[in-house]
């Protein structure tokens, strides 16, 4: 007869199956990262004579050095980091005050242009692109990083993301403030905005990668080299026919801008998880 | 810190909808009174409109003799305790029952005085550097009172806060909520739909039915002289009996009534002329009906259910004419479902109901 006071949920072979499947799964995911990561511990030379040198020592630093002295990369890290966060800045604050008024404050037409502003989520970017350009060209904004945050400002899934937040907060919230000589900006600034930070966590963190990653808009907006961002940069020098930069120090590019990425989601992996789960973790 | 509540001909609508009509109540400085009514009854939209949460579409109300209904709620002297605690979950206990006098710029010291001074009065002293979630819902109440009292308030607001409270708790808070009340002297609005709550804490009832107040008055009053037939049964546990009346007679002294399921009866009650015969009733409470002995006349009733509660024990069961009927009996009563017993009553513990649901009691002037 079995030992009933050994079970336990670990000891599952479902369970253990289950952590195999993880386990490879992770390793797949994880095999182009240490690739890349491998190469760009090589020096170039080595790498020409073919890329299974990347297993065999010595490894060298040099192409991360490089970066710091040679390439342009650090200028486009810095416009992808201007961008990214003045448009996730720029997102939670107007995502914020909008949900905010779509929840709790009292306007002619409220519903009907919350409906409009979800109609944002059904339109592809590719179907504005034309007129976004030609807007952008005639106030003449392109080639600035105003124009490359501006776009990504307007994001309909923020507002109905923190409209949702607000309508979950009680109303009793409120009123007791209101109770308290509150007023309503305060109500909002001090009482209601700090609860939906893991909302605003989640949100800016979708941005940030979102606006890091972003390529056709920038690819559109930034044509002067000064303006590229890091995406527009490295694709440049990747098309560049002659490889002239080497494979190792293209690979050390590609560390170098996934970088703030994996610092993000590392402070921020529980807010990611929540969100990717919709809530059903509590 | 206590004082009057006037409120004067108020009504409340939601668009084509009346919730309450022309009500008007005043309330004594210090006074506990608790609204009390069926759930939809206007009972927390009442309490709602006092403290500034809902408009006014009708009427008016004062506070110490100033108009407060076109204050907005933080400038009319009231403090409220909600259902939910509606703490700020974000904050400290203190931080919580601060944030009021903050707003209102209170120097920090003052500040710190008072909250310290509630915290030991409701025992959360040491409670005051937690959030909310680490507390326990007995403390998240006493936290929720404690915001009240440290804005001295001339008037504290309860909507039904201890209905999430667990029924020892319950108890316990509800009596801690009467010696509070002794020890502030404040004036206290308490709405509930539990009457045991409106019993023990009132100084005076208000019940609200269908629009309007049903009925005012101290909780014996109320229990022993209820108003309407709506009052009769909607307080005490459980609910009072009611027998049709068939036929009503003139007596030498008061009337006869010939009551369905329990033949004639002859009551000292005097019923104005007025008195709508059709529909007319009588009801009579658990504890005026006593089981008669073996072999002693009385009223045959079936007995479908004993509910024994330690002290005492609820029979309930049906007359011969299918009507429920529950009498009261001692703890150590013998009777078992399926018996037949025999029930007995003082005509003069009979409550007449007319057939508009108005009540006359015993020896009463109409």
């Amino acid at each position: 007869m079995a030992d009933r006071s050994a079970f336990s949920p670990e000891n599952l072979t479902a369970n253990r199956t289950l952590f195999w499947i993880a386990a490879v799964l992770a390793a797949l995911m994880l095999a182009p990262v240490l690739w890349i990561l491998g190469l760009s511990l090589k020096n170039n030379q080595d790498l020409m004579h073919g890329t299974d040198a990347v297993f065999r020592a010595p490894y060298t630093l040099k192409n991360y050095a490089d970066i710091l002295v040679n390439s342009q990369v650090f200028g486009w890290f810095l416009n992808s980091l201007i961008v990214a966060t003045g448009q996730t800045l720029g997102v939670l604050t107007l995502c914020s005050l909008a949900g905010y008024a779509f929840a709790r404050l009292e306007f002619p037409f409220r519903r009907a242009i919350f409906i409009i502003v979800l109609f944002g989520l059904a339109v592809p970017e590719q179907a504005v692109i034309i007129a976004r350009h030609q807007m952008f060209n005639w106030v003449g904004l392109h080639n600035t990083h105003i124009a490359l945050m501006l776009p990504g400002m307007s994001s309909a899934f923020g507002v109905f993301l923190m409209t949702q937040f607000f309508n979950a907060i009680p109303k009793e919230i409120d009123e007791a403030a209101m109770l308290d000589n509150t007023s309503q900006f305060r109500i909002f600034w001090k009482v209601l905005l700090p609860l939906t930070l893991p909302a605003q966590a989640t949100l800016g963190i979708f941005t940030f990668l979102l606006a890091w990653n972003d390529y056709w808009w920038p690819l559109i907006s930034a044509t002067k080299k000064e303006m590229y961002t890091l995406t527009i940069g490295i694709a440049s020098t990747q098309t560049n026919f002659a490889q002239s930069e080497g494979l190792g120090f293209l690979s050390a590019q590609a560390i170098f801008a996934s970088l703030p990425v994996v610092i993000v989601y590392i402070f921020f992996q529980r807010h990611i998880v929540t969100a990717v789960s919709g809530g059903a973790v509590k | 810190m206590s004082a009057p509540i006037e409120i004067a001909n108020i009504t409340k609508r939601y668009g084509a909808l009346t919730v309450l009509e022309d009500i008007t109540l005043h309330i004594e400085p210090g006074e506990f009174v608790v609204f009390l009514g069926p759930s939809g009854c206007g009972k927390s939209t009442l309490l709602r409109m006092i403290a500034g949460l809902e408009a006014v579409d009708g009427g008016t109300i004062s506070l110490g003799g100033e108009r407060i209904d076109t204050l907005p709620p933080g400038k009319r002297g009231v403090a409220m305790v909600f259902q939910s605690y509606a703490l700020y979950p974000h904050m400290t206990v203190a931080q919580n029952m601060g944030f009021g006098l903050e707003n209102l710029k209170t120097p920090k010291n003052e500040i710190a005085r008072r909250v310290q001074s509630a915290a030991e009065t409701l025992e959360i002293a040491h409670l005051l550097d937690r959030k909310p979630a680490k507390l326990s819902g007995g403390q998240r109440q006493r936290v929720a009172i404690g915001r009240a009292i440290v804005k001295e308030p001339q008037a504290f607001l309860f909507d039904e806060p201890l209905s999430n409270l667990d029924a020892a708790l319950r108890g316990r808070t509800r009596l801690e909520l009467a010696q509070l009340h002794q020890r502030l002297g404040a004036t206290m609005i308490f709405v509930t739909h539990d009457q045991v709550e409106a019993m023990t804490l009132a100084d005076r009832i208000v019940i609200l039915n269908d629009r309007r107040i049903e009925q005012m008055g101290a909780p014996m009053e109320i229990y022993q002289r209820p108003a309407t037939k709506f009052v009769a049964q909607f307080v005490g546990s459980p609910a009072m009996c009611f027998l049709p009346v068939t036929g009503m007679t003139d007596a030498a002294q008061g009337v006869t009534l010939d009551v369905e399921g329990a033949g004639k009866i002859e009551i000292d009650v005097r019923l104005p002329a007025g008195f709508r015969r059709d529909g007319a009733s009588v009801g009579i409470r658990a504890e005026d009906a006593k089981v008669l002995d073996r072999g002693q006349p009385g009223i045959a009733v079936g007995v479908k259910v004993v509910e024994r509660l330690g002290d005492r024990a609820f029979i309930y069961g049906t007359l011969d004419n299918g009507t429920e009927f529950v009498v009261e009996d001692s703890g150590r009563s013998t009777v078992a479902s399926g018996d037949v017993i025999q029930i007995g009553f003082d005509p003069n513990a009979l409550h007449i109901f007319d057939g508009d649901g108005r009540a006359y009691h015993h020896s009463e002037e109409a």
